[in-house]
């Protein structure tokens, strides 16, 4: 593939309109994100720094946890976290550089999120859900890939169940320095470290608050 | 072939939980006490009560990723090293003078159980940093001493792994610490993720220097590094076979066969756990201790096809992948632990799922499985190849879910010390360690 297809120079710019969304849901995923999330965000927003207590004791020796648990799990059974569910997460963060947000310049797009198994499945709550984002940054030689991926990589696993498995990578060709992006993208100890890191974290506070 | 199984079940979790992310939890090499890092701390399990001891606090502006128990320490003193994300390495001691006639070993087993709240400030206080080894430009990962504990070796994001030198009056005061640099190992090309000194077991003398030190690396290898006739540290193998990080290493820790040099196991992020075997020529075992040279000479010759000898010995090694333990794990491994009881390997990893493994039969000597695998190489692809190494190795059991969704960061073997302990001090456990911040321990029971 020809590098000047993903290149994105001077980035087309999305309406907001003409991103991807699910259409009923729209209105209400734009207007109050707050409280469409809140049922995701309060048992996990502080992971991975601090994890709820509800999920923390598996297997429990205590009835109590257990019931709030099943309570807890069924939540999600009823309504399956899907692709279009990842891209709402992400597509909002702001770009470091634009004034725009990844989904603006898609960086983050739709068909390049994959949940396996698939969210259709129904599996027990218990079990592995790998979610690959591909991303494809707006300049060939981005020094800020890693930056936008760690930013995606940290969004998602704030906001989603401890069962998902988030695997961020650079799109095919899209990025000089692919290997090296994914693999420290990929690896935790890189990616603890750097959200302890007060200079990217403060990048990273900021791109993330254009999101919820 | 004797079919057996492990059953695995969960013991209670310690006390408390820490409700955040943990990395690894250490055992003492003989006290009931466990260390387990997260956040800036570490946190000190009684075994013998499974609730909390002390902590380590104040030293580390960043996450505590690694500790060390320094060995061979006076019967009255706890010393730790602790590896944190802060770039430093923190030495913290724990003297208890006032017990000193008691023995600390009775102070551990005895005490612990004390409400969580009171003793919380207490403990704090018996705890003191007493030295920061700093140096690395980034992110202490890894901590080991040296089985005689003369000698620390840390390892970083900074591509180095540091050794260092406990050059205070041994046994003396914390006062009097002093550590020095003996070397600055700089040959990986990526994070060194951790590092391990071979065991004081038969075998492991008898080739150059005493110590040997290991070391696993974000660049996918392993380096083996001794100390050569003039006092350097010198990288004299790179095992190369695993495609990605490296995340830890373990020497056999006990050897079973006599006077074979220990193996070396290793995990990684491509999901695989490997076996690693020193080549030693047949002829120079039985050599060794009768004519020194004259093994020398021949491993010489075997090693660089006939070069003089009148130059200095190569220390170049020959270390080969003798196995691939069954692949089990989808996601990275992020720990193992090799049982020096039993022989038996458990694992974990991202995927959350804890495995417990055997090895067929001991091997009668290290070359019965080189040949093997070498005839295998040469046969075909590398996929008999791969089948044929792992088939020393069975899985005897597994659990998925450890810990629940959340991922398995470290395992360990270690001794119980618990009322529910049928031989106290004796009989082994799994200990694992999660993203949820719960330590778990694990009985295994082999039928």
């Amino acid at each position: 593939m020809p590098k000047a297809d993903l290149d994105n120079e001077n980035p087309t710019i999305l309406n907001v309109s003409q991103l991807p969304s699910r259409r009923q849901k729209t209105r209400s995923a734009r207007n109050g994100p707050d409280s469409k999330y809140d049922h995701l965000l309060f048992p996990k927003q502080s992971w991975p720094w601090a994890p709820s207590k509800t999920t923390s004791s598996w297997p429990s020796d205590d009835d109590e946890d257990e019931a709030m648990e099943d309570a807890y799990n069924d939540e999600y059974t009823e309504e399956p976290i899907d692709e279009q569910e990842i891209y709402d997460l992400i597509s909002t963060i702001s770009d470091p550089e634009h004034p725009h947000t990844l989904g603006q310049l898609s960086v983050v797009r739709l068909p390049d999120i994959y949940v396996t198994p698939s969210p259709t499945e129904r599996l027990d709550p218990q079990s592995l859900r790998t979610v690959l984002v591909e991303l494809t940054p707006t300049i060939n030689h981005c020094s800020l890939a890693t930056v936008i991926g760690l930013a995606v990589r940290a969004r998602l696993e704030q906001a989603l169940p401890p069962n998902y498995r988030v695997d961020v990578r650079m799109k095919d060709g899209s990025h000089a320095q692919d290997d090296q992006v994914n693999k420290q993208l990929a690896d935790k100890e890189r990616v603890a470290a750097a959200l302890e890191n007060d200079t990217l974290r403060g990048m990273l506070d900021k791109m993330l608050e254009t999101c919820a | 072939m004797d079919k057996k199984a492990a059953q695995i079940s969960p013991l209670a979790a310690l006390k408390p939980d820490l409700y955040q992310r943990a990395w690894a939890s250490v055992p003492h090499p003989t006290l009931p006490l466990l260390a387990t890092t997260h956040a800036n701390q570490v946190t000190v399990f009684s075994l013998a009560t499974l609730s909390k001891h002390s902590v380590l606090a104040g030293g580390h502006t960043r996450s505590v990723r690694a500790v060390a128990w320094q060995p061979a320490q006076p019967a009255n003193r706890l010393r730790l090293v602790t590896g944190s994300f802060d770039a430093s390495a923190g030495l913290w001691t724990w003297d208890d003078d006032s017990t000193a006639a008691a023995g600390l070993e009775r102070e551990v087993t005895l005490t612990g159980s004390g409400g969580d709240g009171n003793t919380d400030e207490d403990d704090d206080k018996d705890w003191e940093f007493n030295l920061v080894l700093e140096g690395h430009e980034h992110e202490v990962k890894g901590v080991a001493f040296n089985p005689s504990g003369q000698y620390l070796a840390t390892c970083s994001r900074d591509k180095t792994v540091w050794i260092w030198e406990d050059v205070g009056g041994a046994g003396g005061d914390g006062d009097d610490d002093e550590w020095e640099t003996v070397a600055v190992l700089s040959e990986h090309d990526g994070d060194v993720k951790a590092v391990a000194w071979c065991p004081d077991v038969p075998g492991r003398k008898g080739r150059y220097s005493a110590d040997v030190l290991a070391s696993a690396s974000y660049d996918n290898t392993v380096r083996i590094w001794r100390e050569d006739v003039d006092g350097e540290w010198v990288c004299v193998a790179v095992l190369e076979g695993h495609e990605g990080t490296v995340w830890g290493l373990q020497w056999e820790p006990t050897t079973t066969t006599g006077n074979r040099f220990p193996r070396l196991m290793t995990w990684s992020a491509d999901a695989t756990m490997r076996v690693w075997t020193l080549r030693e020529e047949k002829e120079e075992e039985e050599d060794q201790g009768e004519d020194v040279s004259g093994g020398e000479s021949r491993l010489f010759r075997s090693g660089l096809g006939g070069i003089p000898n009148t130059m200095r010995r190569s220390m170049r090694e020959e270390w080969e992948c003798t196995a691939v333990l069954p692949r089990v794990h989808t996601r990275a491994v992020y720990s193992a632990t090799w049982s020096a009881d039993t022989g038996l390997v458990a694992s974990a990893g991202s995927d959350g799922l804890l495995v417990v493994y055997a090895e067929e039969a001991p091997q009668p000597a290290a070359a019965t499985g080189i040949e093997n695998t070498a005839a295998a190489a040469e046969k075909n692809g590398e996929a008999e190849e791969e089948e044929k190494k792992g088939g020393a190795w069975r899985v005897l059991g597994k659990v998925e879910n450890a810990h629940g969704p959340y991922e398995v960061n470290h395992t360990t073997w270690c001794k119980r010390f618990d009322a529910g302990a049928e031989r106290k001090g004796e009989e082994e456990m799994l200990v694992t360690t999660g993203d949820d911040g719960v330590i778990r321990p694990w009985q295994v029971r082999i039928s």
